[in-house]
């Protein structure tokens, strides 16, 4: 399965106004209807399915921004290929459950991908940034086409990055530089050095 | 390990920045009235954080006061008027920079960390009375920081726990704790800037920590073999960095949730900017 985000063409962590709204308009796009004896009929089909697919995903994961629980650190469902027992601490780290989640993984010794995954959500609920970084990075290693590993895995990175820039929107790292400063006191110096005050005498 | 919490001055407004001036004085002056001049040497600006952001959540503005005090006799100042939250901020500042110089006089017995012990014990028993549950919580944490050192603890995420659990207590200021929501969003906040001044620190410590081959988290963490510290900080910055960085987009989140009513430029230039330079600063050893 492609990236549902790329597929619908949206910026990973959009709301789930901006989800339904890309997925309207994708599926006027790409209508049976306006294909009708067309050669690329199947084309557009395959790729209906696809954006089908995609949305499927994302509404019912509920994999779109969530303003109102901060806490909520990106865990969330995965129906394939679950056994009961990590279907059970799915549901316990969804409901904030950590210390039940975190004794049940200890009391395994699965050491699968879904293992490091799901540890990796637990170390994060808790704060504990690096080793969840690592857990999760484990994952996406030992099954790299597992779209949900890397979901979370960017996310991670999206999370740093979104504080980057919001510190940049509110004027970090525009000030002045270290240049600018020096060419300040350059000019101030050649002002001054009529009355003066010269600290630069060479110039 | 104090003195993090800083604003970004140039990217203050003046107005700002004088209100900054105040809040620092205003705990400066509450820390003389109750705990005795002496203890503000102790002072830092840690604690004028907290009295911004505490403050920040209600809705009064902030009472400014033109002053003069001990150390500016002549030059009047504007100082914020001593308010509980000043007087918990200040409390606090004394009660962390005592514990700060017990921690010292166990480590190095130095003979600062000594004098300053003594310089603050009346006014640590005071405030074991006043703050007993807090106390004892903190006085917890810092026994679960001691054991995590002595067990050379190779995890900074592991080692920065009890630090983070200690400010969490700290950030949890009583009155502003009726409402869970809000409570569990302090402590989040709390939690997240103890754990990045404790694992800032031990980054900016790393190469103090070699030469007095002292414990610190990030050399047992990455197993440093000895030899030029420069690289290996080099080789261990993209994780710290991420780490740290990290801790303040939830700060910066928890904030948004929380929505302060006043104070809003200072404490977004605090946390947007003064610890994001700081971060950097550190990593980039300047």
């Amino acid at each position: 399965m492609r990236n549902p985000y790329e597929v619908l063409g949206i910026k990973e962590g959009a709301s789930e106004e901006e989800i339904k709204k890309a997925y309207r308009e994708l599926v006027k796009k790409y209508h049976p209807d306006q294909f009708q004896n067309n050669p690329l009929s199947s084309l557009a089909e395959e790729k209906l399915r696809e954006v089908n697919e995609a949305y499927e995903y994302l509404m019912k994961n509920g994999n779109f921004r969530d303003d109102r629980d901060f806490r909520n650190n990106g865990e969330r469902w995965q129906n394939q290929n679950n056994s009961g027992f990590y279907n059970r601490v799915r549901v316990c780290v969804k409901n904030g459950d950590i210390g039940t989640a975190e004794d049940m993984l200890n009391g395994t010794a699965d050491r699968s991908s879904q293992w490091y995954y799901l540890k990796g959500l637990v170390f994060l609920r808790r704060g504990w940034y690096d080793e969840a970084y690592s857990h999760i990075q484990t994952a996406v290693n030992m099954d790299p086409s597992n779209y949900e590993y890397r979901d979370a895995l960017n996310r991670l990175n999206i999370s740093t990055r979104t504080y980057r820039g919001d510190a940049f929107g509110r004027g970090y790292g525009r000030g002045a530089d270290l240049c600018t400063i020096c060419q300040c006191l350059w000019c101030t110096d050649c002002c001054c050095e009529m009355s003066g005050g010269d600290c630069i005498s060479c110039c | 390990m104090f003195g993090y919490i800083e604003p970004l001055k140039p990217e203050l407004k003046i107005r700002e920045y004088e209100l900054f001036r105040a809040y620092y004085c205003g705990v400066c002056k509450s820390i003389g009235k109750r705990c005795g001049q002496l203890s503000r040497l102790a002072l830092n600006y840690d604690s004028t954080f907290l009295a911004i952001f505490l403050s920040s959540l209600y809705e009064e503005p902030p009472c400014v006061k033109a002053g003069t005090c001990l150390v500016h006799p002549l030059k009047k100042r504007n100082i914020i008027a001593n308010d509980d939250v000043i007087r918990y901020a200040s409390d606090i500042n004394v009660l962390l920079a005592y514990y700060n110089f017990e921690d010292n006089r166990h480590d190095e017995h130095s003979v600062l960390a000594t004098a300053g012990i003594l310089a603050l014990r009346r006014a640590y028993k005071k405030l074991k009375a006043m703050y007993p549950l807090k106390c004892d919580i903190i006085e917890k944490r810092l026994g679960e920081l001691r054991q995590l050192e002595n067990e050379k603890c190779a995890s900074m995420d592991k080692s920065a726990e009890p630090f983070g659990r200690l400010m969490e207590e700290v950030f949890a200021y009583q009155p502003l704790c009726g409402d869970e929501k809000r409570e569990s969003a302090l402590r989040w906040i709390g939690y997240n800037i103890g754990k990045w001044i404790y694992i800032a620190d031990a980054f900016d410590d790393v190469e103090k920590d070699i030469r007095q081959k002292a414990y610190n988290p990030l050399l047992c963490q990455f197993e440093f073999k000895g030899g030029d510290p420069v690289p290996f900080k080099a080789s261990i910055r993209e994780r710290v960095e991420f780490c740290l960085t990290y801790s303040l987009s939830e700060i910066a989140k928890a904030c948004q949730l929380l929505g302060s009513r006043k104070n809003a430029g200072i404490v977004e230039n605090i946390l947007y900017m003064g610890m994001l330079k700081k971060t950097e600063d550190i990593l980039t050893g300047t």
